[in-house]
């Protein structure tokens, strides 16, 4: 089982801990561990709270020295920029939002038909060199961005994939498909080969085993996994600044790095624009929580 | 804790010699194929002198610029003039990031395939991409079609001719590959409040003065100018000094910088910089460029500021400013003027020109030439001055559109005669960013300002001089 | 490949005693084929993502090309690879990337750690802490960059104007070169933290309790008991988090590229981002692969590192 922000409430040598803390007159101690908990908790969040506070806050208040914490005018301006053109219809910003969707979207939707049916032949058959293979599907996914850019640029010229959202999906897809096969092989492993032989044994074949049997029971771990390589595309930068030029094609994290940069930074559409783009991201990152560990560390590490 | 199912060892040593083994098979294959598909000339394709005959289908003329508000101005400015004359073409200018432009259209220029028309190039980039063949020569289509006595011959010759023209002048001899879209030089902004209605003259006065209003004012920095080491920031601010103390950016004829920069009046610049500049700026303020500068301005924390003109309409938005709740009242505390002179009264270029991509198709090409022929006219000159643009045209420039669209127009039409650009040789970008990493540097104590100045000097001269070397171009 | 099941049976009965009496081979030739079906798709794409592209890049490596400049490329062999390696320049950048991979890796290290024991002693709201904690890595790197650009701001950040409500002064938190690679450090130890901290948790929650209680038996104080039971067990997992981290933060691009683009001067550029320049400042195709060659060499070693370890920990 893959480890989970629930259960690690639950487990763990805390019980214990309050027996000898008490033992040790440790209340001093204890208090001091939550007010330093308090502390970093507030250190690592706040950062998100005043990208929160900036959004909603008019434009000279932003500049406002010393800064505006609680006493400014809130306005939500901001998200309707996000949204809306400044002469009505719709932003180069939202449009963005809709290309990334759609880029996200299906390069994990390609890695994950490429990439579970890879796993699940990894895990069940002997295949040559199945650790070189293994090795050398992860290690493609280490590469540099920067450097991978550069023959891949060359490439996509040579067949017009420049500045195309199909160039996106396909890099995007190529970066996840290790990934995918990683993290699924593990939860493969967990469902045991005998199903298959039974089922087997009853007259289905492999495919139809796998496809009847095996398939049903991976469906949470593929859309965990489908949720990270979606994380991933989403948040993509490298790539999209380098291979997309037009508002057409662009995604939103170079559509939000263009706020910046002319003549004027409203940074109030700065962190509306972050706020909006990073919602769906968390509450997908929620929905997985109960296999972060495995999600984070390319499906390498599990419990 | 349960890890991969996974054992043995991995042996390193064995598959990265069959790796390597397999790269070299293919390297050789590649290597048998030449180099690519890039046998063209390098040299750019020329443009017919008459335009050919336009379309009557529907058809999108598209520009790259980057995200500011005069691309935006000419979107609008464009769609609801041009259309009147040819009411089935759309214009539309994708915009990226200013740090971004000069790689978005050059890295489409290398992939042989543009999904623009008109690339807005800046002065600078005209030898890359003429050397490259990534743009049209223009040359016989001006002849025919453009009324080349209208233009200060130095504004016509900055955005199209290759190779560079001599400061002020225009050779006519040479090739143009572009045609003025927007111009554009330094303007000062000055808090008539704090230093008085009347700008100061010489660049030593504007210190003084500067220095002066820091120290009345406490919280209010004397000085707010670009420094930052993206685009051409730190660059074009010492180039500026450079240029006024009397200092040159190379010797054209003789490819040579070292020597020529970092002579004694470049020496002398690149101290008021960073000694006598850089103190009066506020703390902090190494990495602002153009919109740091205007929000410096627009909340009222420096007395004199220098920013491109195209860039200073929003300081006159009540909206974000701090200096008053009109226009009028803005425009009561703020002065703009030319720059101040020193030992010459040279000022920087800023602006840009229409190029026609190589790679568009030919039909729109022939819209692109069309547009170009048409913006260039007197009175479409006079309306996009209304709307918001710089124009080039002389009768334009001294129109009361121009004049009094905005209170730093007149600013522009008195500098034109004082401009000076860059180099606009084909290895721009790398210059660029030598003189602006090691400026910026000099400006943010990373480097002593002598040593700032030899670098950069060393520096580029190995880079005009490094045609023929045998590899690690460009470290 | 002869498989007698047709693939739409509905009656598996029926079929399974048609099945012939040597499964075996058949069975093993099927699967076989089956393997190569379902994993060659994925390989295909990799090989024409990664590798080839990979390969053109090592082909390119040993010439002078230009993706601009057109014109054939002729070979230089190792001219490119000498340059750098000589190179002024490029030392500067690795000792830059070193100093920011070593401070970043290890900073998030101790704090991802120290958080995560202090959620492993707390009996309630581990849940809700262990989520709060984790936002900042899911946030992506541009919009990281940008907003704490904001915050480091010399004149209008938050982050000043709260140093000058205590009364300190104002801090250059970008254009200075020492100020500038530890913000870039910070940020991306803000970032990342929550990283190490879930996966030492992952670590911490496991440690079986019975070791506790027989060394609260025995009264082995306190850090007697983390030095011997807790840490031995945790740093396995937690050397996998750090490996990890370093093979990423040796990657880093973006974070650069939006906080300080380099600066001041070029004391904030990684070797990522000298990568970039040289590649699309000057179009030196031919070097620029040459330099990523190089940094993916660099990788393939710490990706090496990180796989033996797993592996190793597989096996204890």
């Amino acid at each position: 089982m893959a480890v989970s922000v629930d259960e690690a409430v639950a487990t763990g040598p805390a019980p214990d801990r309050t027996r000898s803390a008490r033992r040790r007159g440790g209340l001093g101690r204890t208090v001091l561990e939550v007010a330093l908990l308090a502390v970093l908790a507030v250190v690592m969040l706040f950062p998100v709270l005043w990208m929160i506070e900036t959004s909603i806050k008019e434009n000279r208040d932003v500049y406002a020295i010393p800064a505006k914490f609680f006493d400014f005018k809130v306005t939500l301006d901001h998200f309707k920029d996000v949204f809306v053109a400044s002469g009505g219809g719709r932003s180069a910003l939202s449009v963005s939002f809709l290309n990334s969707v759609l880029v996200a979207g299906v390069s994990t939707v390609l890695a994950t038909v490429l990439g579970v049916p890879a796993a699940w032949a990894y895990s069940r058959f002997s295949v040559k060199a199945k650790k070189d293979q293994l090795f050398f599907i992860l290690s493609t996914r280490f590469m540099p961005p920067v450097v991978v850019v550069i023959p891949i640029f060359l490439m996509y010229r040579q067949v017009g994939l420049i500045d195309s959202k199909l160039g996106l999906i396909l890099i995007y897809a190529a970066f996840n498909v290790p990934f995918t096969i990683w993290m699924m092989k593990g939860f493969v492993d967990e469902v045991p080969a005998e199903y298959e032989d039974a089922a087997m044994l009853d007259g289905y074949t492999r495919l139809q085993a796998f496809w009847r049997f095996t398939l049903p029971l991976l469906l949470p771990g593929i859309a965990a996994t489908a949720v990270f390589a979606l994380i991933f595309s989403w948040n993509e930068f490298v790539f999209a600044i380098f291979l997309t030029s037009s508002d057409g094609v662009r995604t939103a994290p170079p559509a939000i790095a263009g706020l910046i940069g002319g003549t004027t930074v409203d940074w109030g559409l700065v962190a509306a624009a972050s706020l909006v783009f990073a919602l769906p991201v968390l509450i997908f990152a929620y929905l997985v929580r109960k296999h972060l560990v495995a999600g984070v560390t390319l499906g390498a590490v599990r419990r | 804790m349960r890890y991969l199912r996974r054992s043995g060892r991995l042996s390193v040593p064995r598959r990265t010699a069959q790796l390597a083994t397999a790269a070299m098979l293919v390297a050789t294959t590649m290597a048998a194929c030449g180099g690519q598909d890039d046998g063209a000339s390098a040299s750019a394709p020329k443009a017919p002198a008459t335009i050919p005959e336009l379309t009557k289908d529907p058809l999108t003329l598209s520009f790259i610029w980057f995200d500011w508000p005069p691309a935006h101005a000419l979107e609008t400015f464009a769609n609801a003039e041009y259309t009147k004359e040819r009411p089935n073409v759309t214009i539309k200018v994708n915009t990226v990031p200013n740090a971004n432009w000069h790689d978005a259209m050059f890295t489409q220029f290398a992939a042989h395939k543009t999904d623009f028309d008109i690339p807005v190039l800046d002065s600078q980039h005209i030898g890359e991409a003429v050397t490259n063949g990534n743009i049209l020569d223009i040359t016989d289509f001006v002849k025919k079609n453009i009324d080349v006595n209208a233009y200060n011959p130095y504004l016509l010759a900055a955005y199209g001719q290759f190779p560079q023209a001599e400061t002020g002048k225009r050779d006519e001899n040479a090739s143009l590959y572009g045609l003025p879209l927007l111009g554009d030089t330094w303007t000062m902004i000055y808090r008539k409040d704090l230093i008085g209605d009347k700008a100061p003259q010489t660049w030593d006065e504007m210190i003084s003065a500067a220095e002066k209003c820091q120290a009345d004012n406490p919280g209010i920095s004397g000085l707010a100018f670009h420094q930052a080491n993206g685009s051409d920031a730190a660059a074009v601010t010492y180039n500026t000094v450079n240029g006024l103390y009397g200092g040159n950016l190379w010797d054209s004829k003789a490819r040579k910088i070292d020597g020529v920069i970092n002579d004694a009046a470049g020496q002398e610049a690149m101290d008021v910089l960073v000694n006598k500049m850089k103190p009066l700026t506020a703390k902090g303020s190494g990495n602002w460029f153009i919109d740091e500068v205007n929000a410096a301005v627009a909340q009222g924390k420096a007395c004199i500021a220098f920013n491109w003109i195209a860039a200073s309409g929003g300081l006159l938005d009540p909206k974000q400013s701090t200096l008053g709740s009109t226009r009028e009242e803005i425009l009561s505390k703020l002065g703009f003027a030319t720059l101040p002179s020193q030992k010459t009264n040279l000022v920087p270029l800023g602006g840009m020109g229409m190029h026609v991509s190589a790679y568009s198709s030919k039909e729109k090409q022939a819209e692109a030439l069309n547009f170009m022929k048409w913006f260039e006219q007197a009175d479409i000159q006079k309306k996009w001055a209304a709307a918001g643009g710089v124009p080039a045209r002389t009768d334009a420039l001294e129109s009361p559109e121009f004049l009094n669209a905005g209170p730093f127009n007149k600013v522009y039409a008195d500098s034109v005669p004082r401009m000076r650009d860059m180099w606009n040789v084909p290895e721009y970008a790398r210059l660029i960013d030598i003189e602006n990493t090691n400026v910026n540097a000099a400006l943010n104590g990373a480097k002593q300002p002598k040593d700032a100045l030899d670098d950069i000097a060393k520096e580029q001269q190995s880079v005009l001089d490094s045609s023929g070397r045998k590899g690690g171009g460009g470290l | 490949m002869s498989d007698p099941a047709p693939l739409t049976t509905d009656r598996p009965g029926q079929v399974a005693s048609a099945t012939p009496p040597a499964p075996g081979r058949s069975r093993h030739l099927s699967d076989r084929w089956l393997a190569v079906v379902f994993i060659s798709p994925a390989l295909l794409l990799l090989l024409a993502m990664s590798v080839f592209p990979l390969l053109w890049a090592l082909y390119l490596s040993f010439t002078d090309y230009s993706a601009t400049r057109g014109g054939p490329a002729n070979f230089v062999w190792f001219g490119n690879y000498t340059a750098i390696l000589a190179s002024a320049q490029v030392h500067l950048r690795a000792l830059t990337t070193l100093i920011y991979v070593v401070g970043a890796v290890a900073l998030q290290t101790v704090l991802g750690f120290s958080i995560a024991y202090l959620i492993s002693r707390r009996t309630h709201g581990r849940g809700l802490l262990t989520t709060l904690f984790l936002v900042p890595m899911m946030l992506s790197p541009v919009v990281v960059g940008l907003f704490w650009r904001f915050m480091l701001d010399a004149q209008f950040g938050v982050i000043n104007s709260m140093l000058g409500s205590l009364g300190l002064g104002q801090v250059e938190w970008l254009t200075r070169q020492q100020t500038a690679l530890f913000s870039l450090i910070v940020v991306d130890t803000w970032q990342w933290t929550p990283f190490i901290m879930l996966i030492a948790l992952a670590g911490l929650t496991a440690v079986p309790k019975y070791l506790y209680e027989a060394a609260s038996i025995d009264r082995a104080s306190e850090w007697f008991r983390f030095r011997t039971i807790t840490l031995p067990l945790v740093w396995p997992l937690l050397l996998i988090a750090v490996l990890f981290r370093a093979i990423e933060a040796f990657r880093l691009f973006d974070l650069v590229y939006i906080l300080t683009s380099g600066g001041p001067g070029v004391s904030t550029e990684t070797l990522s981002f000298h990568v970039y320049k040289v590649a699309f400042l000057g179009f030196n195709t031919g070097t620029a692969s040459a330099y990523g060659i190089l940094m993916v060499l660099i990788v393939m070693v710490l990706t090496q590192l990180y796989l033996r370890y797993l592996n190793k920990l597989k096996e204890d």
